[in-house]
């Protein structure tokens, strides 16, 4: 009866139609999941599993998950004495192939009863958290859960090592598998080139000329694209990859240029003496960017053969870090006018269909935000004091994820 | 059950209210409140994880790292700003004037740097836009334009690593670089 009663409330964002509000059960309505190791030989590994999918099953958001690791046979036809009152059980079966890799058999009980069974091969165990993340998309999508295409993807950020000095580093959505892809320069502004994930953009600044290259990830082979004095950054891949908004500054004008990677054509969209940055396109054709056009950054948007520029967000006094998707923009606005004091920043959704903003999160210096490919999701960096954290806002269910962070400074992130 | 029936208006109540300020979803919120602050730890991420500012703890350590407080290379000076802004304080003018004579005749690099605020690439362009004035201002002492080259560093190359006032104004700044 409790369960019953208790709601709580939420903002449903609907991307076909525009923000409306819809209540939603929250997790205390939510019927309860215990995971179970059913490995023959238990191992440190095995054990973390636990800990992985318990984190992934409570972004699925279907279940109120209970983490506590209990080991029990594959087939037993009852669960873990700790797991007496869990409605679904969740129980794996890891097998060290003895060459690197793992083989899982995982099975979803409801009630006892067989709801989900899948067979899984990893050629390298130290991916086991992509393992996790396949599982839950198998289970969310084999319920009906909301889409989560984008627990599969992989993360791409580049990380400040030293002075001068970073590597740009592949990882899951979570950031807890990480693998370094290039070290040894200063690297920023690492972009995924193309839907596949299999290469990438990034910005060389010990160049004698900032400049942009391609990187594969499969080939090593890397390509210049284009330099620039003073400032390179490729900040937007067109849905196709066939083309690129970059930040470009010949004579030290930062200023946001389109780059047609198939004929090579550079054509500059803004041209103002302040400064122009972080272009985005947007699904109705036009570029949204962050401009101090008006004496502080904020959020302009212009079409691809106009020179005319217009204001897209009206509050606040400092916006920037833009990511878009289709006809929704999510950026970083400092909360305070204040210099320095209290150092809040908060992330906003701003819907061009409406004109709409909506704040995302309530506290802490909130940045690098980034869509999904799908726009089911926004990816973010939170830190508040000393705690530095990743967040997740799922949109279809309307809830944010924090998981715990400890990599260094970022400087860039896509997803 | 009257407790029922309290804890039910109550929550229709929360239903309402929350329902006519679209301002805050306050999601964060929520989700902490759902306990939804789970780790996978598979790579040794704890609950109590400190960000690391630890990774440029070494400042004046880097094979390129800045020199203390002033980044500039000889006795050049590092040419500070205020915030958010890229025009040469009037403070700063007679170390531009030092600065200039000692250029004279040489090649330069200005590499623009910013303290941790603003979004990155924001923040690139105000460093480029600062090595930008300084290199204006050069180029009306008389120095030739093609003799000066710039780079902006955006907040990856900080002489100061304290969260002060005084250290985000040291790293507002353009360092002279000589080849």
């Amino acid at each position: 009866m409790k369960i019953i009663l208790v709601f709580l409330t939420f903002i449903q964002f609907s991307w076909g139609a525009d923000a409306t509000l819809e209540v939603v059960k929250g997790v205390e309505g939510l019927s309860p999941l215990a995971i179970e190791d059913s490995s023959l030989q238990t191992s440190d590994l095995s054990r973390k599993f636990t800990q992985m999918l318990a984190a992934d099953m409570n972004v699925v958001s279907l279940f109120n998950v209970n983490d506590s690791y209990a080991a029990v046979p594959f087939n037993s036809l009852s669960p873990s004495p700790l797991h007496q009152g869990a409605q679904y059980l969740l129980r794996y079966r890891l097998v060290d192939d003895g060459v690197g890799g793992i083989r899982a058999d995982i099975k979803l009980l409801q009630n006892g009863n067989e709801l989900f069974a899948k067979s899984y091969i990893l050629k390298q165990s130290e991916m086991a958290v992509f393992l996790s993340h396949s599982i839950a998309y198998d289970i969310n999508a084999k319920l009906g859960g909301s889409p989560i295409d984008w627990i599969k993807r992989k993360v791409l950020f580049v990380r400040l090592t030293s002075p001068k000095r970073s590597e740009i580093v592949v990882s899951d959505y979570t950031l807890s598998y990480q693998k370094v892809i290039l070290t040894g320069g200063m690297y920023g502004f690492a972009k995924w080139a193309n839907s596949e994930q299999s290469e990438v953009y990034y910005t060389s600044l010990l160049d004698f000329k900032p400049t942009i290259y391609k990187f594969g990830l499969q080939t090593g082979k890397k390509d210049k694209i284009i330099s620039s004095d003073g400032m390179a950054v490729c900040s937007d891949v067109s849905e196709d990859s066939k083309r690129l908004l970059l930040t470009l500054a010949p004579n030290g004008q930062p200023d946001i240029y389109l780059y047609d990677l198939t004929s090579g054509a550079k054509t500059q969209i803004t041209n103002y003496s302040g400064i122009d940055v972080n272009g985005q396109f947007m699904g109705d054709g036009s570029i949204a960017f962050v401009s101090n056009r008006l004496g502080y950054p904020n959020i302009f948007s212009t079409q691809m053969n106009s020179t005319a520029v217009s204001q897209l967000v009206y509050k606040g006094k400092n916006n920037s870090s833009l990511s878009s998707y289709k006809n929704f923009l999510v950026y970083k606005a400092r909360e305070n006018s204040a210099t320095f004091a209290g150092n809040s920043f908060n992330l906003h959704l701003l819907s061009l269909n409406t004109g709409n903003v909506q704040r995302l999160t309530a506290s802490g210096e909130n940045d690098f935000p980034k869509f999904s490919f799908d726009g089911q999701a926004i990816l973010y960096i939170k830190q508040e004091g000393s705690r530095s954290s990743i967040g997740v806002i799922r949109f279809g269910v309307n809830k944010s994820f924090i998981f715990p962070l400890k990599i260094g400074r970022i400087q860039s992130i896509d997803w | 059950m009257m407790k029922k029936v309290a804890f039910l208006s109550a929550t229709v109540a929360m239903l309402i209210l929350s329902g006519c300020s679209s301002k805050e979803p306050a999601i964060d919120a929520t989700a902490n409140a759902n306990g939804t602050s789970v780790g996978t730890k598979a790579n040794g991420a704890d609950s109590g994880a400190v960000i690391a500012p630890v990774s440029i703890a070494n400042a004046n350590d880097g094979a390129n790292g800045a020199n203390g407080a002033n980044g500039s290379d000889g006795q050049l000076v590092s040419i500070l700003f205020d915030y958010d802004k890229f025009d040469i304080r009037a403070d700063m003018q007679d170390a531009m004037t030092k600065d200039a004579l000692l250029v004279k005749g040489k090649s330069i690099k200005l590499e623009g740097n910013c303290d941790e605020f603003g979004s990155d690439e924001y923040n690139f362009a105000l460093g480029l836009k600062r090595a930008n004035a300084v290199k204006a201002a050069l180029v009306n002492s008389g120095i030739g334009a093609d003799s000066i080259a710039m780079s902006s560093l955006g907040e990856s190359n900080p002489v100061c690593l304290e969260k002060t006032k005084e250290c985000w104004q040291k790293n507002r700044r353009v360092d002279f670089k000589l080849p």
